[in-house]
């Protein structure tokens, strides 16, 4: 057990030493600061053109543009961007060690390669809560700070749900946790590319790739792509959504959540079982 | 002799309420809301918008005559632009700018109401036309229903409790026909919802419905210009 724990805390130091680690944390401020200051600026100009129909038979009272709001946007436009901040580091853990030869020196090591790859898994998904809890900090507290609390008014296709301020934080803790959920299948994805690649560069590009296309599939209302959706753990990642429904849709979360965490066991008994049969004389 | 002068007397005042004639009954409904110069309230709030979910809500009422209006409540809530908590009082008390018609009788919660109709004089004004359903023997606005140029119909159903000798509604029921309230899909960012296919021809209209519930109301108590002035809540 000491021996997984110092190798634990290995990869945790070799995560926080690498330059590129810092580059997601950048990115999320920088695209949640942009946000804020344009919603500061143009917040109600750009809400007008999503209220206009509202706008034409109703007064609406009340702060529309708070904290809340800003902060279910900037995830619903940083949950795709999300995961291939999280590809960055995670599709690198080993492919990285492949291609810069310290891979042989690191299984010189007493653990065993299970134990090894479990802690890499283990620090890109620290890694990962530390992107969220950074994402968390400036999306709702310093939104909440900038432009007060207040009940959301949540846009689904459906029409408009008001979720009244007293009611939301429960909501956003599960909301977070399902988007940890979801780019935590992420990351053990590029884990178990990590595991199969030899180079660094395409692991992370698969992972790219591969959410381009399954959110492209899940743009499109195509029949033939009805079969495949529920299928894609894509599908599943915007679940965190639903929590923002009246009322809750508790069945299709839970059942969403079976499909990420389904995801998530394969991709990590998978990268277990190549990862143990890996070739490195090469 | 003495007799023969009460009974006149008692028709002349019952002739006061002739079922006949809506300035009668106006004019009677204006006495009792003359009273009135400024009125708080505490309301709960009841929403059922097609395409909104909205949870009930409570809040406060602030009025002051002529139409100085505000709902004061924490948190998001729509009201119909056209406000009638706002518009019929202020409307009935301008008595030279409409002409009033009984268009007719109807029994609404078991009392006999005269349909008033309200027709603005000057042709340019918001005010297209006005029905207001007035209980004949008690003078209270029980319905209303106004159409107006730019904010099309709008129905109102009260129902009174003790405050009804100012002609303040325990309860009131707003209503309005308006189209399901509709996001797409690609700004809701719901990608996983199937779009729905688009019926032939235009949308059917549906009612929307605000009740409004009064209590503790507290009549001229002369609250704080700083009630009335919209801040963001």
């Amino acid at each position: 057990m000491s021996l997984f724990v110092a190798t634990l805390q290995n990869e945790f130091v070799k995560t926080i030493r690498r330059p590129r680690s810092y580059i997601g944390f950048g990115i999320i401020t920088f695209i949640c600061l942009m946000l804020q200051a344009a919603f500061y600026q143009d917040g109600k100009e750009i809400l007008s053109t999503v209220t206009a129909q509202i706008d034409s038979i109703f007064s609406v009272q009340g702060n529309i543009l708070n904290g809340n709001l800003i902060c279910f946007i900037v995830l619903q436009t940083l949950i795709v961007q999300m995961p291939l901040l999280v590809a960055f580091v995670t599709g690198d853990t080993l492919s990285g060690e492949t291609a810069s030869g310290t891979i042989r020196f690191l299984l010189t090591r007493p653990a065993s390669r299970t134990q090894i790859l479990l802690a890499k898994w283990l620090a890109g998904l620290f890694y990962t809560l530390m992107l969220l809890l950074v994402l968390g900090i400036f999306a709702l507290f310093v939104s909440r700070w900038i432009f007060g609390s207040g009940d959301l008014m949540s846009l689904n296709s459906e029409g408009l749900t008001i979720i009244r301020a007293d009611d939301i934080n429960w909501r956003w803790m599960g909301a977070f946790g399902i988007a940890f959920l979801s780019l935590s299948v992420v990351a053990t994805y590029a884990t178990l590319l990590s595991c199969l690649m030899d180079n660094s560069i395409t692991p992370i590009v698969t992972v790219m790739a591969t959410i381009i296309v399954f959110t492209i599939i899940g743009l499109f209302d195509i029949p033939s792509f009805d079969v495949l959706k529920p299928f894609l753990f894509t599908t599943h990642m915007i679940a965190w959504r639903s929590l923002f429904e009246d009322p809750v849709p508790y069945s299709d979360i839970l059942f969403s959540c079976g499909v990420l965490v389904f995801h998530l066991l394969a991709f990590l008994g998978l990268a277990i079982y190549f990862f143990n049969r890996k070739d490195i004389s090469n | 002799m003495k007799s023969i002068l009460f009974c006149c007397l008692a028709l002349i005042s019952l002739s006061a309420f002739a079922t006949d004639d809506p300035k009668v009954l106006i004019r009677e409904l204006n006495k009792k809301f003359a009273v009135v110069q400024d009125y708080t309230a505490k309301v709960q709030m009841d929403f059922a918008i097609p395409g909104v979910k909205m949870n009930h809500m409570s809040g406060q009422v602030y009025f002051r005559k002529p139409d100085r209006f505000r709902m004061k409540a924490k948190g998001i809530f729509f009201l119909p632009k056209q406000n009638p908590l706002q518009q019929i009082g202020s409307m009935l008390l301008d008595t030279s700018a409409y002409t009033s018609i009984i268009s007719g009788y109807e029994t609404i919660a078991g009392r006999h109401c005269a349909i008033v109709n309200i027709i603005p004089t000057k042709n340019n004004a918001e005010l297209i036309l006005g029905k207001c359903w007035i209980d004949v023997a008690n003078p209270l606005i029980w319905k209303t229903q106004i159409t107006t140029r730019n904010n099309g119909t709008i129905e109102t159903q009260n129902q009174y409790g003790s405050d009804a000798k100012y002609t303040l509604p325990e309860k009131m029921e707003i209503r309005l026909e308006l189209k399901k309230i509709k996001v797409s899909r690609m700004i809701a960012g719901d990608i996983n919802k199937k779009s729905k296919p688009k019926t032939a021809g235009e949308e059917p209209l549906q009612t929307g419905k605000i009740s409004l519930q009064f209590s503790d109301y507290r009549i001229n108590s002369h609250f704080p210009e700083s009630d009335l002035q919209a801040s963001q809540e």
